[in-house]
């Protein structure tokens, strides 16, 4: 029988007390109080920062009353007018937008996804951690190497290529649906991927065995594929739905609105309409949500479980000759326009000039941001948000994590389902709740006064980034065994002690991954820092965008470039790190067997 | 209608080098039940993969009736070697309902729709399963979602049905009652079977014949009889369930392969008779295996014992207890049944039954402590 800490049995003291008893009863008497307290002010912060400001921002949209912004207690005016005019157009472009974008994601992750677990196709390892960087990399990054090479005046036309065709075709929804297909890749590679490797060899060769061609057992084999497709739609179709970053540069650029953009100029012309904002917001969740719901009752009930411990490792197939020079070709390609050629844009535009129409390549803008703090600044400020967010997002989400993989209890549940909820809410929502909320005059009777400062700027990414981190968190913390912890205890280590010799070894690489994961996104998040940050300290991202937006071509092209360098450096820092300092044993834990 | 089966030569060498079948032969009599029976790693799926089609072969022949599927480079898909297969995790296709998967193995009969559905119906009836044609295999447990590979493996009536260890998922209670349907099921239908498994209890009680493999080699074919009563090898008769080894010395022949013999150290009492292949053992040394049936506890003042030892353990198994047995000098003996408990650190007396005791060539033990557990429960 385990008997939880809190509730150890002291054994009476016999004969004379011994020193430090009375200390030690007193600590387990207290410990129970401290974690009665602890447990309801972590969801106090939760529904203080996450829920409280986009409930209030989504409720603005049908009761502008209640937070004294209106005559109407409760109307749908305005959400009625999201479907009129051009808004409408802008939410009509996103609804088609993403669902070209999730299937063109599907249509490219799924062959690589196949290609790289099923194949033998030379650097599978490669081709499958690169969809790491795609990921990672903000939308708007790619967006802007895109459009800086094929502006009217940008590197394409500086080296004599006049090629106006494909500056249409860019800057216009061929560019938005390749730039949010290429973004939904990765989800359908690691849907797919995951699918796969629970789909054990037997399932083939039983087809095969009692009489199906190689079509035939392809046939039947694909539709146990199903919860991968459906999910790679889903959140292909949410995220670029959500997507604020090809919205805001490139969609923008190209006069083709899409919703999350429609959203924020709702809050940022003069004057601002947050209702209006909030009914699109209203629009935006149920667009994400209804997919993802869709989804979950499509595969109610059915379980698609196959892996088993003794499932047959599947036989990777030899490709022919002609088959691996196509699956190579198909590969690179598909890296060359998601990464390589914005890449080749942004390195080449940050190398030109902003003025002149000339093609020579020159450091001056990178010397500018090395040299000037208004532009050096906010690489530096970035970085410490995103260590700052990165280190309280670990500590939340560990903690969220822990409590998700309790046993399961009402409020488990709704953790589970506030969780889920806030990791499908665009970001661009959750920002504009923060405006709204913090705004509030009673936050200033309150004394909360956080509006347009880098502690509000702060607290929304830790609280935007801590649903993902939980989710990433849970399934390593749901496989610590109590009896680790228990183990340690009864030989004679203290709670403290315990911790750190039974449960952070096995928790340590998750929690680095989780740390390096919000750190990635943070250092360059766009909506979130555009809405929120304080006055004279923008983040990197906004003054990337600013520069741009002014013309600064070259200066801004050039710290994007820097930022992804001194991302990639940091992301290598804490790796090897951990690598350095790590004890073996800690480095073994969830790594990959050899052979 | 059963086909036989011939395999000659057959190896398997996989990319990289490691052998898994080394010049397998085998030849299987038509509406015979054969047993590969082997350890991990012996190949007995890998042969069994390679007669399913679904592995090549590297050189050798298989033919299955009068038709070769396998030789050389020559290779016949599994789906055109009408036979079915009853795999270790079942591999049920979870989209398709209980009724859907098996009726699939109904495809290649050509049959309507209807009557493939009709059919697999029926032959879920014979399993058991009337009442479940509409499930989805999750909605299953272990021993139902057993009946439905074996009714997919039945229902197409082909000429060889491939068991790759179809028991070893199920706990022990399900495992023989399992064991039980499949020996009738199979035998009802009256075509080739290929079963392999690395339990030995398992192997016998299923089997017409038993291979034997080591190392990709087919070591010993027979009866199940001729396999435990004569073992060829000492691999054979280790994997088939020992009580222990002794080295002893042969004094000479007994008539009709039975040997007298003397065990070796200060326990041996007076000598007693083994059995032993006449060509291969000769007097002098030798290791005696001895089978939990050819090993009886007995006072020590009857003075009807061979060996002297000391009870190391003794188990309540039911309807007995089994001992261990320290032999000074040389070893434990495990196993070894009486129907009264002795105590232990108590000096017994063992008697030796030729009939499980068998010869082979060299003296020294396999080892001197006691011997592997899965090798000393034997079939008694």
């Amino acid at each position: 029988m385990t008997v939880p800490p809190d509730t150890v049995p002291v054994p009476e003291a016999t004969g004379t007390p011994r020193p430090g008893l009375h200390g030690r009863r007193a600590a387990l008497r207290g410990r129970p109080a401290m974690w009665r307290l602890g447990k309801p002010m972590f969801w106090l912060l939760l529904i203080f920062f996450i829920l409280a400001p986009c409930a209030c921002f989504l409720a603005l949209a049908v009761s502008p009353r209640l937070f004294s912004q209106g005559p109407q207690w409760f109307t749908l005016s305005y959400l009625h007018q999201t479907f009129t005019g051009a808004t409408a157009v802008a939410v009509a472009n996103s609804l088609w937008v993403s669902c070209a974008a999730a299937a063109l994601g599907l249509a490219i992750g799924f062959p690589i996804a196949w290609l790289a677990g099923r194949t033998t196709l030379p650097g599978r390892r490669w081709a499958a951690g690169g969809m790491w960087l795609v990921l990672l990399l903000p939308s708007w990054l790619p967006a802007l190497g895109w459009e800086r090479l094929v502006q009217a005046d940008g590197v394409m036309y500086r080296a004599g290529l006049n090629l106006p065709f494909v500056t249409h075709a860019i800057m216009g929804p061929f560019g938005v649906v390749l730039l949010l297909g290429l973004r939904s890749v990765p989800f359908s590679f690691l849907a797919v991927t995951a699918a796969l490797a629970g789909l054990g060899q037997e399932f083939e060769d039983a087809a095969r065995v009692h009489g199906a061609s190689r079509i035939e057992a392809m046939r039947l084999i694909v539709p146990m594929l199903a919860p991968a497709i459906w999910s790679a739609l889903a959140i292909g179709f949410a995220e670029s739905v959500s997507d604020f970053g090809v919205a805001a540069t490139l969609a923008y650029n190209s006069h083709f609105p899409l919703a999350t953009y429609a959203l924020y100029q709702d809050i940022g012309n003069f004057p601002p309409s947050f209702e209006l904002a909030a009914g699109t917001g209203w629009l935006l969740v149920g667009a994400v949500a209804l997919p993802l719901a869709l989804q979950a009752r499509a595969l109610r009930g059915r379980s698609y479980q196959m892996l088993s411990g003794r499932s047959r490792q599947a036989v990777r197939r030899q490709l022919s000759r002609r088959g691996t020079a196509a699956a190579v070709a198909g590969v690179t390609l598909f890296y060359l326009v998601a990464l390589g050629v914005p890449g080749f844009g942004a390195v080449s535009a940050s190398l030109l000039g902003d003025y002149g129409g000339s093609f020579s390549l020159t450091l001056v803008n990178y010397r500018a941001v090395l040299h000037q703090a208004g532009l050096i600044g906010p690489l530096e400020r970035s970085l410490i948000y995103g260590a700052v967010t990165a280190s309280i997002t670990m500590v939340g989400g560990f903690t969220a994590a822990w409590l998700l993989a309790q046993r399961k209890s009402k409020s488990t549940r709704i953790l589970d389902f506030m969780l889920l909820a806030a990791v499908a809410l665009p970001s661009v929502v959750f920002g504009a709740g923060y405006i709204f909320a913090y705004n509030l005059p009673i936050m200033s009777r309150l004394g909360i006064n956080l509006y347009q400062t880098t502690t509000l700027l702060i607290i929304a990414y830790s609280a935007s980034s801590l649903p993902t981190n939980a989710r990433v968190l849970v399934g390593a913390v749901s496989q610590l065994q109590p009896s680790l912890k228990d183990a340690a205890r009864a030989h004679g280590a203290g709670a403290l002690l315990a911790w750190a010799r039974g449960v952070l070894p096995v928790v340590s690489r998750p929690l680095t991954m989780a740390w390096l994961l919000t750190f990635c996104g943070v250092f360059l998040e766009l909506p979130l820092s555009q809405l929120l940050y304080a006055p004279g300290s923008p983040p990197a991202s906004v003054a990337i965008e600013d520069n741009l937006s002014n013309y600064h071509f070259g200066v801004g092209m050039a710290q994007s470039v820097l930022a992804v360098g001194l991302a990639l450096l940091a992301v290598m820092v804490v790796l090897g790190g951990y690598r350095l300092i790590a004890p073996p044993g800690w480095r073994r834990i969830g790594g990959t067997a050899r052979g | 209608m059963a086909e036989r089966i011939s395999i000659a030569g057959l190896t398997k060498v996989y990319p990289g080098g490691s052998h898994a079948l080394r010049d397998v032969a085998l030849d299987v009599a038509p509406g015979t039940f054969v047993v590969l029976l082997g350890p991990s790693g012996s190949g007995k799926t890998t042969l069994l993969r390679c007669l399913a089609g679904i592995e090549r072969i590297t050189s050798g022949r298989i033919a299955i009736g009068a038709a070769t599927v396998a030789e050389g480079r020559m290779h016949v898909p599994p789906d055109k070697r009408d036979l079915s297969m009853v795999f270790q995790d079942y591999a049920l296709w979870p989209h398709l309902t209980v009724r859907d998967n098996v009726a699939f193995a109904l495809r290649r009969r050509r049959l309507s729709r209807d009557e493939a559905r009709t059919r697999a119906a029926d032959m879920l009836e014979r399993v058991g399963l009337g009442a479940l044609t509409g499930r989805y295999p999750n909605e299953l447990s272990g021993g139902e979602q057993q009946r439905v590979a074996l009714a997919r493996a039945l229902v197409a009536d082909t000429s060889l049905i491939l068991c790759d260890e179809p028991l070893s998922n199920l706990d022990a209670d399900l495992r023989e009652r399992m064991r039980v349907e499949i020996s009738s099921l199979v035998r009802e239908a009256t075509t080739t079977t290929v079963y392999i498994t690395h339990d030995q209890a398992e192997a016998f009680a299923l089997a017409d014949r038993v291979g034997v493999l080591e190392s990709g080699r087919i070591v010993q074919e027979g009866t199940p009889e001729e396999i435990y009563t004569r073992p060829a090898t000492p691999f054979v008769a280790r994997f088939t369930g020992l009580s222990g080894e002794l080295p002893v010395i042969i004094r000479g022949p007994a008539g009709d392969g039975i040997f007298e013999v003397e065990p070796t150290g200060p326990a041996r009492i007076r000598p007693f008779h083994a059995r032993g292949q006449r060509d291969s053992v000769t007097v002098g040394t030798a290791l005696l295996m001895i089978r939990p049936a050819g090993v009886q506890l007995c006072a020590v003042h009857t003075g009807e014992h061979h060996l002297a030892g000391v009870v190391a353990d003794v188990a309540f198994r039911g309807r007995g207890y089994e001992h261990a047995i320290d032999i000074p000098g040389n070893g434990r003996l495990t196993g070894v049944y009486s129907g009264v408990r002795a105590a232990r650190g108590e000096n017994v007396g063992l008697r030796l039954d030729a009939g499980g005791c068998h010869l082979f060539p060299g003296g020294e033990a396999a080892g001197s402590g006691p011997p592997e557990p899965a090798l000393a429960a034997g079939v008694a």
